[in-house]
């Protein structure tokens, strides 16, 4: 049998702006995405983790290196097959939770019947179904975050690109939302590449953390997480395999975040 | 009766105790010799309520060159002429000069220098240019109107955030479809906001153009009673302007509330 290919695929990937001096926003960062799997990345802020996602959605081209999505090299052009979620709410407010859901089903030109249905179960899934009338204004914050990540699955990304989706939620709406997202990724055998500056939420969700330096961004740590994959998030932070993932990934991590704040270093009495 | 609707009975009193004092104080004044002679109540120039309704009521049920009607027909129809292309041009112009910054940062000063001359400087060039029937009534009103739902489009066409285009690009939208789904609604929404406003503007550009030149509508009625010192017709003109205005602004505000219904802003509003 032939060795699968990654359904992700970064080679020595690299994005330095034009300037004087010129801004290196990103020095070499490789990556490998294997279908099904949930990789999170982590860093401080300002490290480029938007840059990269933008890179792998064709939306910014990179300097240097070359992006794989299922194998095809990402050119211009977003790939076609590539979802994205935002972390700015971008659920369109004249448009009602079905009507969004369905927004790229809309765009495939999908036969209307057809269409009907697989909003139903996208509901379904998100537990939306009773809401499918209303419109944005009337959800809460969390309900606009899963019909978002509804409308990115209703196109059936082979990879799925999340930029910080939950961070502006409280850690209660965040903690099952967690609990949901595994729950559907995992039915869907979902690959996703998840980017958060929360360590606790990259633990939960990932099957690998991977840790960015500050700008240039390299990846630091290529972490597996130790935990079984059906977890429960909502006792899992109590756990000792929990614990000790934190502990290593932060062992880099806060290093990290003490080198990328030089203003607090200097601030520091000698 | 809870407080709110307690308040708003209390609120309505105080309305109908001013209307009251008000009327009240002008009939009776009016009739006081030494305050006529004296004091600004000089039936000969501000006339008197009892009257005004008179003349009201026999223009209303008048035949021929003495009635209301014709005039108060043709004012509204170069209104509603005015405010429908207004807000058509308007519309269109700020949704195509708001796709793009280059386009728009051509257009800016020439669309200044327009928007900077008064209004009124117009009358007389666009008399000249479409003489003295409804035409000039309506580009008049044309002109007011544009402006405002013109600049309130343009700019809601430029605030929409690249993240919610890109969402949409990723979730499979050409650049066609994302027009029609994303970028023609949200500047719907900023055209609609501006309708209340759009409406009085129209009604006051009909009336300008009414005073230079024109043979019928509220304004040239205004005119005429100037010339002839008739204060009781002057004000059932004003009287009939302001009920028209008032009742246009209402109907046009339901309107909106309508069609922007999905917008919270419009739920709590009175």
């Amino acid at each position: 049998m032939a060795e699968r290919r990654p359904a992700l695929e970064l080679r020595a990937v690299g994005k330095t702006y034009p300037g004087t001096p010129p801004v290196v926003a990103v020095g070499d960062v490789s990556l490998e995405v294997s279908a099904g799997e949930i990789v999170t990345v982590v860093g401080p802020s300002g490290c480029g983790k938007s840059t990269v996602l933008h890179m792998i959605a064709g939306l910014l081209r990179p300097t240097t290196g070359e992006i794989l999505v299922d194998g095809a090299p990402v050119g211009d052009r977003i790939p076609p097959r590539l979802g994205y979620m935002f972390q700015k709410d971008t659920v369109l407010p004249w448009y009602t939770v079905r009507q969004n859901a369905g927004l790229s089903l809309r765009y495939a030109r999908t036969r209307r019947a057809d269409a009907a249905r697989r909003v139903d179960e996208l509901l379904a899934l998100g537990g939306l179904l009773k809401f499918g009338h209303l419109y944005p204004y009337q959800l809460s914050g969390g309900m606009r975050r899963r019909l978002a990540l509804l409308m990115t699955l209703a196109a059936e990304p082979s990879v799925l690109l999340m930029d910080e989706p939950f961070g502006a939620l409280y850690t209660h709406t965040k903690t099952r939302l967690h609990a949901e997202l595994l729950t559907i990724f995992r039915r869907l055998n979902q690959t996703a590449l998840f980017v958060t500056h929360d360590l606790s939420e990259a633990i939960t969700l990932g099957d690998r953390v991977v840790v960015l330096s500050g700008p240039p961004s390299r990846v630091l740590l290529d972490q597996p997480v130790t935990l079984p994959r059906q977890r429960d998030v909502f006792t899992l932070r109590e756990t000792d395999d929990f614990i000790g993932c934190f502990k290593k990934v932060w062992h880099v991590l806060g290093q990290e975040f003490r080198a990328g704040e030089p203003e607090h270093v200097e601030a520091r009495p000698a | 009766m809870n407080d709110d609707a307690c308040e708003r009975v209390v609120v309505r009193a105080w309305q109908c105790a001013v209307v009251v004092v008000v009327l009240g104080v002008w009939e009776i004044g009016t009739r006081v010799p030494w305050l006529a002679q004296h004091t600004v109540l000089d039936p000969f120039f501000i006339s008197r309520p009892s009257l005004i309704v008179a003349r009201l009521g026999t223009w209303m049920t008048a035949h021929g060159q003495n009635s209301l009607w014709p005039h108060l027909a043709a004012t509204l129809w170069a209104t509603f002429l005015g405010f429908v292309v207004g807000v058509g041009t308007g519309f269109a112009a700020g949704l195509f000069l708001g796709q793009s910054r280059r386009v728009a940062a051509i257009a800016r000063p020439f669309i200044v220098a327009v928007n900077s001359l008064p209004r009124i400087a117009m009358v007389p060039l666009i008399t000249m240019f479409f003489g003295l029937g409804v035409t000039s009534k309506v580009v008049m009103a044309w002109f007011i109107v544009f402006f405002a739902v013109f600049f309130n489009t343009f700019k809601g066409a430029l605030s929409i955030e690249l993240d919610t285009l890109n969402f949409c690009r990723t979730l499979g939208g050409s650049e066609r479809q994302i027009t029609w789904t994303v970028r023609v609604p949200n500047a719907l929404a900023w055209t609609f906001a501006s309708l209340p406003m759009a409406v009085s503007f129209s009604l006051i550009g009909v009336v300008i153009a009414e005073f230079v030149g024109s043979s019928t509508g509220l304004g040239y009625i205004m005119v005429v009673s100037l010339s002839t010192l008739n204060a009781t017709d002057m004000f059932v003109a004003l009287v009939v302007l302001g009920a028209v205005g008032v009742l246009l602004v209402f109907l046009i505000e339901r309107v909106e509330r309508r069609l922007l219904h999905w917008t919270p802003e419009f739920q709590n509003r009175l």
